[in-house]
């Protein structure tokens, strides 16, 4: 047993804190938030030479094969930076699936271009009827010819904007089980039909509706064989999953040490307001979630990792958890912080942005919760 | 990172051995965590098999030989732990072990290190911890209890109150002040007492839960200043030592709470109003959070563990947030017992009482969560840590 870090995870931790207060203090991730993109193709060519990109990609495709905890540990220093980038839809999501279930061409010619960041990925995944679950997927792509020609709306698409392709999750057939019939295609953005904005509001990402009206596709853009890409997409969505919570498990952080500062200097009644137990309540409830999100987060990360059994199990609790960890760890903060922390020219908005627009993705707590059920047989 | 102990063939091997041993040496009563339940002869039989397991230098595995420990190392003392933790055996009853024995540890002379911990770590005898007074709970530093030094001994008047077990204790672990002049925090002393001077009445209360607590009366006890661990006025700072693994500090590795998997079993095969029960929603739904929040108690547990077996220091509250954890989850397991299984989770008797039948006494216990410090304490402590709050602390020593 051993719950420290090792050596190179150490060193990825401190190169990412290092590169985050260089490279993308919070007036830049300020910025990006107001910019129409939200995205710096500077710092993402940046993050890209840090070899980021392709950090759990393979060496033979210009990765550098290394662990999903490691990139846990990245992943949680650009999220307590909140660092904006599409690492973790390209590189993570699209990535790991052309890994899983692509063919060797697709590999050579795609994965070393995303482990460069020259080529990014979005996943288009949900829907109107938003779910996780492969009975959410209903968008269709019939056959014709050799292509196939999809049609149907996507929503809650992250890192479309700034996309060149989207790796599109859309039903060939109709079937009883659910988990059939789901097939897996590459779209260029710019094919004829794709329609992709990003949907205004109080998001921490730009999130896009992606429409798909007759778009025609390749065989050749298809990933895995056809109807069997719910085999391809459900450990890639897991692994995905945990990731994003070492993200918020950063988020938490920052949220703890921020409220933390605050309370040691904000002078209410010629104190401190961290002599009132009342506001000390605050920041125990933070920093309770911020452990409990941290450990089921790691613990997950290390179960993939290493092939241990349950891994769906720990996946599930991790993400329910961390989940209502960054809701319940910013919610906590605003009460402490009450009008500062609505000023833009503070940083916490924008972290609750984060912690809601995470909140569903890839999963509400209330999805994994149920999914826990099932796998205790509940 | 790694969630996981690893074994040697050699420790496998040493589990066989711990296995065979403790097969032949179990006492085959009903040691219930409820101490006060316990009959006179489980009592004894669970203080025989005590002393048995520290004849084996296995009820302080990795403490050193020469104070009585088995000298073993952190791997076979968790191996004895696992194997331990098969068998229905909660309670041995000496906190002394737990609580006193690494207080003399870091406070202690080289004298009363050889003197006390040999048959405290033996399992020889009983040792009791009266910390808490009448008017000194949570404000354990107000305490009254007095320690007047007369020349050549401290003579000892006072009270205390909710402490020790049903197990007759042979040595008092105490707090009294000793410098009544000094400030507080500073003008306490903490003794070791032989429980048979004169002057020590002993009362058991009559409580709901607690496992067989006591009131204590000092009546002019002289105690010998060989007998004061650590300075005169350091008893303050002997008792962190205490309460630093009081408060969760030491952590644990189990593997899962037993209780939460056989209620999950319970939930899947039960009937209520002639249907399963497990159509009823609501109920899942909690199950799933009680599942969830044994987890994360589980992590605590884990890493306050490797904390302390590693000497890992993180930033120090850790231990408390374990305690309030495991106290909140407490109550809310009691909660969901009573839902799940009905009037039933009051019965004692096994006719109708589900599971392993010894499921009442969590209705009691729900009410005891401050022993070993109230949840409110508890996040004091945690505040303190993070460098919130008037008052700034960080861990106490321990070992």
């Amino acid at each position: 047993m051993d719950l420290s870090l090792n050596e190179m995870e150490q060193l990825v931790k401190n190169t990412a804190r290092d590169f985050a207060e260089r490279e993308c203090p919070i007036e830049i991730v300020r910025g990006l938030d107001e910019s129409e993109s939200g995205f710096s193709p500077q710092i993402w060519q940046k993050m890209a030479e840090m070899g980021w990109a392709g950090m759990i990609l393979p060496e033979k495709y210009g990765g550098s094969g290394a662990s999903l905890t490691a990139l846990g540990v990245l992943c949680e220093e650009l999220g307590r930076a909140i660092v904006p980038s599409p690492l973790h839809s390209s590189s993570v999501l699209c990535g790991l699936a052309i890994l899983e279930g692509g063919t060797d061409k697709q590999k050579e010619t795609l994965l070393p271009a995303v482990a460069a960041g020259e080529r990014i990925l979005a996943l288009a995944f949900t829907e109107a009827g938003y779910g996780w679950d492969a009975a959410s997927v209903h968008m269709s792509a019939t056959p014709r010819n050799s292509r196939f020609i999809l049609n149907g709306t996507k929503v809650f698409v992250h890192d479309a904007l700034v996309a060149d392709q989207i790796l599109c999750v859309a039903r060939t057939s109709q079937s009883q089980n659910a988990e059939d019939g789901i097939t897996l295609f590459l779209v260029d953005k710019q094919s004829p039909g794709v329609n992709c904005y990003s949907l205004p509001g109080f998001a921490g990402e730009k999130f896009c509706e992606v429409s798909f009206d007759k778009v025609e596709v390749p065989e050749a853009n298809v990933v895995g064989e056809v109807g069997k890409g719910w085999a391809i997409l459900q450990p890639v969505l897991e692994k995905g999953t945990v990731v994003l919570c070492a993200y918020m498990v950063g988020g938490c952080h920052r949220i703890w040490e921020s409220t933390l500062e605050y309370c040691r200097t904000r002078v209410q009644f010629g104190v401190p307001i961290g002599n009132f137990q009342r506001v000390q309540d605050h920041v125990i409830d933070i920093v309770n979630a911020l452990d409990a999100a941290r450990w089921t987060t790691y613990e997950a990360l290390w179960k993939i990792d290493n092939g241990k059994p349950e891994v769906s199990k720990a996946v599930s609790l991790a993400k329910a958890v961390t989940s209502e960890a960054y809701h319940q760890a910013c919610n906590s903060s605003h009460e402490v912080h009450a009008g500062t922390g609505l000023s833009k020219e503070y940083h916490l908005y924008l972290y609750t942005k984060k912690a809601r627009t995470f909140y569903h993705y890839l999963g509400s707590p209330s999805y994994h919760r149920q999914r826990l059920a099932e796998l205790l047989e509940l | 990172m790694d969630f996981e102990l690893h074994y040697s063939e050699g420790q496998e091997e040493f589990r066989k051995e711990v296995w065979t041993w403790l097969e032949a040496n179990v006492p085959r009563f009903d040691l219930s965590s409820d101490g006060a339940k316990q009959s006179m002869a489980a009592r004894q039989g669970a203080a025989d098999f005590r002393r048995k397991l520290g004849t084996k230098g296995w009820l302080a595995p990795n403490w050193p030989k020469e104070y009585g420990g088995g000298g073993l190392s952190l791997a076979e003392t968790i191996v004895i732990d696992e194997e331990l933790s098969q068998w229905d055996v909660a309670s041995t009853g000496d906190l002394g072990l737990s609580l006193g024995a690494p207080a003399i540890m870091v406070w202690g002379t080289e004298e009363q290190k050889k003197r006390f911990l040999p048959p405290i770590l033996k399992g020889e005898i009983t040792t009791w911890q009266c910390f808490t007074e009448p008017e000194a709970g949570s404000d354990l530093a107000s305490l009254k209890t007095r320690a007047e030094w007369n020349g050549s001994e401290y003579v000892i008047n006072g009270q205390k109150i909710f402490i020790g077990s049903p197990f007759p204790p042979d040595y008092i672990y105490t707090l009294a002040v000793t410098d009544p002049e000094a400030p507080r925090h500073r003008n306490i002393g903490a003794f070791i007492i032989p429980a048979k001077s004169p002057g020590v009445t002993i009362q058991p209360l009559k409580l709901i839960a607690g496992g067989g607590r006591n009131t204590i009366f000092y009546d002019n006890v002289r105690v010998s200043p060989d007998q004061l661990i650590g300075g005169k006025t350091d008893g303050w700072r002997v008792a962190q030592s205490t309460l630093e693994v009081e408060h969760g500090g030491g952590g644990r590795v189990v593997a899962r709470d037993q209780v939460v998997d056989d209620l999950l079993a319970y939930y899947k095969e039960a009937k209520r109003s002639g249907k399963p029960l497990s159509r009823d929603s609501h109920i899942k739904e909690r199950l799933v959070d009680l599942y969830i929040q044994s987890e994360i108690g589980r992590l605590f547990g884990l890493r306050g563990y490797w904390m302390r077996a590693t000497k890992t220091r993180l930033v120090g509250y850790e231990g408390s947030q374990n305690a309030l954890h495991g106290k909140k989850y407490f109550v809310n397991l009691a909660t969901i017992l009573l839902e799940v299984l009905g009037p039933t989770a009051l019965v004692d008797d096994p006719k109708w009482a589900p599971l392993k039948g010894n499921l009442e006494y969590y209705q009691r216990f729900a009410a005891c969560q401050h022993q070993g410090g109230t949840p409110e304490i508890q996040k004091v402590i945690i505040a303190r840590r993070m460098g919130v709050s008037r008052t700034r602390e960080t861990a106490a020593a321990m070992v």
